[in-house]
């Protein structure tokens, strides 16, 4: 198992599916409906959380309107299934609608980024937060379309392809887990590329590159665009689970989700987020069940990492005992 | 869209007067919230997060001294006082612990504070809408009629308290020792440290003016709405709006910019009922594209 | 090699840099200086295209590159190191100069392969053991002394093979003997890959040892030029700057 020590494409490749399969078994022995239903969200917020921590671990740029492509890609996928193009599409309506919702977010980031990237620091930040609410206020708006503040309800059908029937619960949990662990593979890849470490160059010193011949903005916003997608795929897998979508997903609160998750779980480790939603969902779990208080259980949490230990747990972990 | 329901509302003196009073309302009270956010930003160089969640408690602390004492003068000082207190020990005990952090820690650490006092005041207070601390009896008149426009006496006040509060903080910034001391702070710290002056007060002091803002708008609003937990929430993202627009660290440019948003929420509830947010969004996106630096505020 | 053309830039009013001209001949290496304030970064920042030109041309070889973006230029075979150390504080040696390389051929577009696989491997160790960083190949960029990060900066700009090289202060906040050191080390670049250096540099003694041209600059006006020979007698160049006294 020498090759398992290598970074490579073909290891990660190998431990998804040992993941995958690995979840898929642990489905039987654990029969427990409340855990595979924590399973499948920690995938589903750890790859929103993943997704933007493109932007603020490996870019710097602290983006604070994230959730507007996780809502994006929510209610397209929604608006798709719920229209008439199911009765013609059939079984190919859930990946079309998976498809199209990522493809709605990316267009939505390529436009938004590219107004963003130019601007730096907190005016950055403003702007993305701007717009994240502008998508907000617009889904109110459009009753008609979204259902405004009420949400998208009635719910839609989820026509089985593949043999797969996202009706089942091991159905879903497989195909979750299954599309999140391809999506962090590909991540991963990413991340591990030269293009991957030109983001790392910006972040570091963001004057230099060009007097390598390095065009940065070209570069963010490839990563903007990225980050934006996989948070639109993140959202149709939320509002596949949840069968509607909501406005509060548009909310600037719901920007602030990842990046909780990003800080209890490191920034700066490639699986940091995905850990930190791992203990967000915990927490959420755990403390909902005892007490009705769970913000403030929460915000004592991130004060004790934001004061105390300063970095999230998975990169504290690393320095501890890995990287000494 | 109901644009012609705005170009109605132009043409008629009593809807153009009543919507341009109620937004002067809503844009003044939207100052005395957003004028302590600006002012530590430009001061502390920290985006507090949290200001929603002093405003809130601004609310609920001249709610408990109206409930105790009746009085409606002494509940709203209170609540603004308290506050500033409040604001001093947040500043002493967690904000200057960032003050050179990274903004993710900035945000974080606000953030975890306004989820811990949402959830404290409904343990203290419970968690129902509490009813607001009313208008005080003086105001309890007839209401003004000027072109057959209605305008409570008492909005009248919030607006004349919130100009005289502009006024003060103007002559604090520009002609006492401290504001000058306030704005050489903000230029150069370290010069003031090496002549001597102990900015840690200053920024203290900048901190407590901040959130006595942010305490005097929550306990105005308590009297013209009910007090619940999360009010702050939404007041939190006007004043980012306006801080934005009028230039961050810009007083004079949020004094604009309040007026500006107050105008669009009311007119726009006009125009766009279901789409006012929506336009405060908007002019703050195109702000940022066309001059990130905003109205007032120094270009970098 | 280089040819600066008459090129003048003025910041609000004021004349940062007067209609200088200079010529770099091909795998010439040359001096810049000047009082502080002079305006010899200026002319570096007009060079490579950071800042814009108001008046003048800048031609490398027969290439007209005046006015263009600072990435086009950089490619067509401009290359600088920083007075302020610039480098990027959390990659290794061997990532930064890998980083340089992958920029120069557009590599960094690549999502496909490993960074830390990837074949430009060999090269980056050719530029390390030129620069002299191969004892600290390894070590993040923000633990290196300072003279190495000053090493490293340069090494970036080796990175790219450009036709031009400028380096600013290369010797700045280092002592004496370490001043000796670097300076022995880019003239032995120098010799090696014949680059066409124009470097500044404040210590006297340094600029008459190794430059074969020496531009005097002050005020933003070039005035002198010549071999060290020359500058040593030029009565300008000692009233302004050697002589000291009246200013």
């Amino acid at each position: 198992m020498g090759f398992l020590k290598q970074d490579n494409f073909k290891r990660d490749v190998f431990l998804g599916i040992v993941v995958w399969l690995f979840l898929l078994l642990f489905f039987f022995i654990v029969p427990s409906a409340g855990i595979h239903d924590i399973i499948q969200k920690v995938f589903i917020l750890g790859l929103f959380a993943m997704s933007l921590n493109i932007l603020i671990g490996y870019l710097g740029l602290i983006a604070f309107g994230h959730a507007a492509f996780f809502a994006a890609g929510a209610y397209t996928l929604g608006l798709f299934l719920q229209s008439n193009v199911v009765n013609i599409l059939g079984s190919l309506s859930i990946p079309i609608a998976i498809i199209s919702a990522i493809f709605v977010s990316t267009v939505l980031a390529a436009f938004i980024g590219a107004i963003c990237i130019r601007l730096k620091d907190i005016y950055f930040s403003f702007l993305t937060l701007a717009f994240q609410m502008l998508i907000y206020s617009i889904i109110l708006a459009l009753v008609n379309i979204t259902g405004g503040d009420q949400g998208l309800m009635g719910g839609f059908p989820k026509p089985p392809f593949l043999g797969i029937d996202l009706g089942k619960p091991f159905d879903f949990y497989a195909f979750t887990i299954f599309i999140s662990i391809i999506t962090i593979i590909l991540l991963r890849q990413l991340i591990e590329s030269p293009f991957g470490y030109g983001l790392r160059m910006i972040r570091d010193n963001p004057e230099r590159p060009a007097a390598l011949g390095f065009n940065n903005q070209r570069h963010k916003l490839i990563a903007f665009i990225i980050a934006g997608s996989i948070a639109g795929l993140a959202g149709s897998l939320q509002a596949l689970l949840d069968v509607g979508a909501y406005p509060e997903w548009a909310f600037w609160a719901k920007s602030a989700e990842p990046l909780f998750m990003i800080l209890l779980g490191g920034m700066h480790s490639f699986l940091g987020p995905i850990m930190g939603a791992f203990i967000f969902e915990m927490l959420n779990d755990f403390v909902t069940a005892n007490t009705r208080y769970y913000g403030l259980v929460l915000g004592l949490v991130i004060l004790s990492f934001v004061l105390g230990l300063r970095r999230g747990l998975l990169d504290w972990l690393l320095i501890k005992f890995y990287r000494k | 869209m109901e644009i012609f329901a705005l170009f109605d509302c132009i043409i008629s003196p009593a809807c153009l007067i009543s919507q341009t009073a109620g937004g002067l309302k809503i844009g003044m009270l939207l100052f005395l919230v957003a004028s302590g956010l600006t002012l530590v930003f430009g001061v502390l160089g920290v985006i507090n997060f949290a200001h929603g969640a002093l405003y809130m408690l601004g609310a609920y602390f001249s709610w408990q001294v109206m409930a105790v004492t009746g009085h409606f003068g002494l509940a709203v000082i209170c609540g603004a006082i308290g506050v500033g207190i409040f604001g001093l020990l947040f500043e002493r005990l967690l904000i200057n612990k960032v003050y050179n952090a990274d903004l993710l820690v900035q945000i974080l650490l606000c953030y975890s504070v306004i989820l811990i006092l949402d959830d404290l005041v409904m343990i203290i207070w419970g968690d129902e809408f509490l009813s607001g601390i009313g208008v005080p009896e003086v105001f309890q008149i007839p209401p003004l009629f000027i072109f057959d426009a209605i305008i409570p006496p008492f909005h009248i006040a919030i607006v004349v308290i919130s100009m005289i509060v502009a006024l003060l903080l103007w002559l604090i910034m520009t002609k006492t020792k401290f504001g000058k001391l306030v704005r050489a702070t903000a230029v150069n710290p370290k010069m003031l440290e090496a002549l001597g002056v102990n900015t840690n007060v200053i920024k203290a002091g900048v901190f407590m003016l901040g959130s006595f803002l942010a305490g005097l708008g929550g306990a105005l609003a308590a009297s013209l709405g009910s007090v619940v937990s999360g009010m702050g929430n939404s007041i939190i993202i006007e004043s980012f709006i306006v801080t934005v627009i009028g230039g961050m660290g810009s007083i004079g440019g949020a004094f604009i910019a309040s007026i500006i948003i107050g105008m669009a929420r009311s007119f726009g509830a006009v125009a766009m009922p279901l789409f006012t947010d929506g336009i405060m969004f908007l002019i703050m996106v195109l702000v940022l594209i066309m001059k990130p630096e905003g109205l007032m505020g120094k270009k970098k | 090699m280089l040819k600066i053309h008459g090129i003048s830039k003025s910041f609000g009013g004021i004349n940062a840099t007067n209609n200088v001209s200079i010529e770099l001949k091909p795998n010439s290496i040359n001096a810049l200086i000047g009082p502080n304030g002079a305006g010899k970064t200026t002319i570096f920042n007009l060079i490579t295209g950071k800042i814009s030109v108001d008046k003048g041309k800048i031609f490398i070889g027969e290439n007209n590159i005046t006015n263009l973006k600072e990435t086009v230029i950089t490619h067509m075979g401009i290359a600088r190191a920083f007075q302020i150390t610039n480098i990027f504080p959390t990659l290794s040696v061997k990532e930064s100069i890998k980083m340089a390389l992958l920029a120069k051929t557009h590599g960094l577009n690549n999502m496909w392969d490993r960074f830390a696989s990837h074949s430009v491997n060999e090269e980056a160790d050719n530029i390390a053991k030129l620069a002299g960083l191969k004892k600290v190949y390894n070590t993040i960029s923000s633990e290196l002394s300072h003279g190495d990060q000053k090493l490293l900066d340069i090494a970036l700009a080796l990175a790219l093979k450009p036709q031009v090289l400028l380096l600013d202060e290369p010797t700045a906040g280092m002592g004496p003997e370490e001043r000796w050191e670097m300076i022995k080390r880019i003239k032995e670049l120098w010799q090696k890959t014949k680059m066409t250096v124009l470097f500044i540099e404040h210590d006297m003694d340094i600029v008459f040892d190794i430059a074969q041209t020496i531009f005097v600059l002050q005020q933003g006006a070039i005035i002198a030029k010549g071999s060290p020979k020359e500058i040593k007698q030029n009565q300008a160049v000692i009233k302004a700057y050697l002589g000291g006294g009246k200013k």
